[in-house]
């Protein structure tokens, strides 16, 4: 019956290859589109968890403290060995924010200071994308600050001017001179307007000796949202042997962006059923017109003995096969696409817009072996209810009737 | 000799709007196993609806047709498709083979409706188109055969499944002089050597000349039953 199917396609060449080839077009549509769905929610996953680690650890109840005292994880080493040991592969950055005065020669700003320490491969890439000017700190670089240019402005200061923070009422020194050593041109404008990076130990020395205000658990070999599936094992076990502290992953920290990138998946599901149907349309016509080019022979072989589940089983055959061949075609064409702009593509034009929204403008492609199969499978599934129709009517066709029609 | 069908006060009446014609009008007759049957008349007489309706083709207004003690002129369609599967060959007026078939797969078509496997259907139906003289044209496709080598492949086709009868309606009204007779001589063979049973409706004479029974109809009844004869 294949064979059979086969040929009947090849009945009518030209129809059934612009068939094929329109189901082959939307396969190769569907998977670029899953791509560079995949390429988008990757580098939204990246620019996030680049910027807030995939866990955090905090005091409990964190969101609703004010005072800068009640905010402190104290004996910060301890807990971050405690951190390490539960979470294997993970680097640990500790983070200590400090609300503070920053002071140039003739203006001051409120600003939350920032200390923490990096990982080499964090801080080459924030270096990269946001240093405009002088150089970024060493880890014992006690006296030195970096801010953001706005800041510089607002406060009147350039590279190797001092500045002077203040932050009383803290249990460090509660107030230190910093040289200006680099300056960040940030994204967010208002950011830049506040930023102010110091060494984690420093700012210790400021404000609060021993202690951070939250650390950040950042896996760097986890640039992919589907790579993303221990995260949730590792709060749970951080979560039990850290019962004293608050312990989220990135879903938990940046629940608005989450619902978007769950929105992604339906979304592109959407659209790709919306292609497949316009696809299913066109296998419907063509099987429709070969069932009405072939009335006269399918009453023959109802006539012969086929019962109507065969003759339906005849059709769909012809309707799979038409479509599963566009599939394969489809599916060549579009995994080569893939692993062409898996090796990275801009969008023309739009760089500056997506680095607006700190995500980076080069993109990746990347699609997951089931998105492949789901492409396959909505052409498959194409195929069947396309069939559905034609092979009803064929089904009920009265051999004698079916006998006597001539196109 | 055992009874193949019975048909009692078999009546079709066909109706296009409000004009009503009735194409049988009360047909009685049995066929026995063995026979090589005709079923004569004029175009318009009815015989192909006769034969419709023994075959299980098409149902009929009224009356009774019984095919080896079962009754089948009021089966649904699922068991009507598996009564001409199992136990009826059909061969028609213009051939009808699948094109895109070579002879030996038109020929095992049935076979495989059947679900017969790939190597016995083949063999079965090599050996119906060898009884046919066709066995060298097994590879060719009906567009590279000429109108009576398509007609035998035909015959194979229904000879293959090994039925209980073999309904052909005017199987030789496209063929020319020699070649309708050589298909009569053919089917002739295939009832006298291995006992297929045949009945035909047809009007041709060469077909008329060789048949054991002639069953004359015109408008829709039996108007002459000539007797048994040896063919």
């Amino acid at each position: 019956m294949l064979t059979l199917a086969w040929r009947n396609l090849w009945r009518q060449r030209r129809r059934s290859l612009v068939t094929a080839g329109a189901v082959g077009t939307v396969v190769t549509l569907s998977i670029l589109y899953y791509s560079l769905g995949g390429a988008s929610t990757n580098s939204m996953y990246q620019s996030l968890t680049e910027g807030t680690g995939q866990i955090q650890v905090h005091v409990t109840g964190y969101r609703d403290l004010r005072e800068f005292g009640t905010l402190l994880i104290e004996g910060a080493e301890s807990v971050r060995a405690m951190i390490e040991a539960s979470a294997d592969g993970a680097e640990v950055i500790g983070v200590l924010e400090v609300p503070s005065l920053l002071a140039g020669e003739d203006r001051s700003r409120g600003i939350v200071l920032s200390g923490q320490d990096w990982t080499p491969a964090l801080l080459d890439r924030f270096i990269d994308q946001s240093l405009s000017a002088g150089r970024f700190l060493e880890e014992d670089e006690f006296e030195g600050i970096v801010l953001g240019e706005a800041l510089a402005n607002a406060l009147e200061v350039g590279l190797g001017d001092e500045v002077f923070a203040y932050a009383p009422g803290t249990e460090g020194f509660g107030a230190a001179a910093y040289t200006v050593v680099g300056l960040l041109d940030l994204l967010d404008a208002n950011y830049e307007g506040r930023a102010a990076f110091i060494p984690l130990g420093a700012a210790q020395e400021l404000a609060a000796p021993g202690a951070v205000t939250r650390f950040e658990l950042h896996y760097p070999e986890l640039v992919r949202l589907d790579q993303d599936t221990k995260i949730a094992t590792v709060r749970d076990e951080l979560r039990a042997s850290l019962n004293d502290y608050s312990v989220e992953s990135w879903q938990e920290l940046n629940p608005s962006l989450v619902r978007l990138l769950d929105a992604i998946g339906p979304m592109m599901a959407a659209l790709n059923i919306i292609f497949f149907i316009l696809a299913g349309l066109l296998v419907i016509n063509t099987i429709y017109l070969s069932l009405m080019e072939r009335i006269h022979e399918f009453g023959i072989i109802i006539s012969l003995g086929a019962n109507g589940r065969k003759v339906m089983s005849m059709i769909t055959l012809e309707s799979v096969l038409l479509c599963v061949t566009g599939a394969v075609v489809g599916t060549g064409a579009g995994l080569a696409g893939v692993a062409y702009l898996s090796r990275g593509f801009t969008f023309p034009g739009l760089e500056e817009y997506y680095a607006s929204f700190g995500l980076n403008p080069v993109f990746y492609a990347s699609i997951t072996p089931k998105q492949v199969l789901f492409s396959i499978a909505f052409a498959l599934a194409t195929g069947i209810l396309a069939a559905l129709w034609p092979a009803s009517m064929a089904a009920r066709l009265e051999p004698v009737e079916a006998m006597r029609f001539t196109t | 000799m055992s009874t193949i069908y019975t048909v009692k006060d078999l009546k079709k009446t066909y109706r296009v709007g409000d004009v009503a014609t009735e194409a049988l009008r009360g047909i009685d007759l049995k066929i026995e196993q063995g026979e090589f049957t005709a079923i004569a008349g004029p175009s318009g007489s009815g015989k192909s609806t006769l034969l419709h309706l023994m075959g299980a083709l098409d149902t009929p207004s009224s009356g009774e047709v019984w095919l080896s003690g079962r009754r089948i002129d009021r089966l649904a369609k699922p068991p009507s498709a598996q009564l001409r599967l199992w136990n009826i060959g059909f061969v028609f007026q213009a051939y009808n083979l699948i094109p895109v078939m070579s002879a030996l797969e038109n020929a095992a078509f049935v076979l495989e409706l059947q679900g017969v496997g790939r190597r016995e259907r083949e063999s079965k139906a090599l050996q119906a188109l060898a009884a046919l003289d066709m066995a060298e044209f097994a590879d060719r496709r009906p567009n590279q055969l000429s109108g009576g080598q398509q007609q035998r492949v035909a015959v194979a086709r229904a000879l293959a499944a090994d039925p209980q009868i073999i309904l052909a309606d005017e199987p030789t009204a496209n063929l020319d002089s020699e070649t309708g007779q050589s298909l009569i001589h053919y089917m002739q063979r295939l009832n006298t050597e291995q006992g297929v049973t045949f009945v035909f409706s047809t009007h041709d004479p060469r077909l008329l000349n060789q048949v054991t029974r002639i069953i004359r109809i015109e408008d829709g009844r039996i108007v002459q039953e000539e007797p048994v004869q040896a063919a």
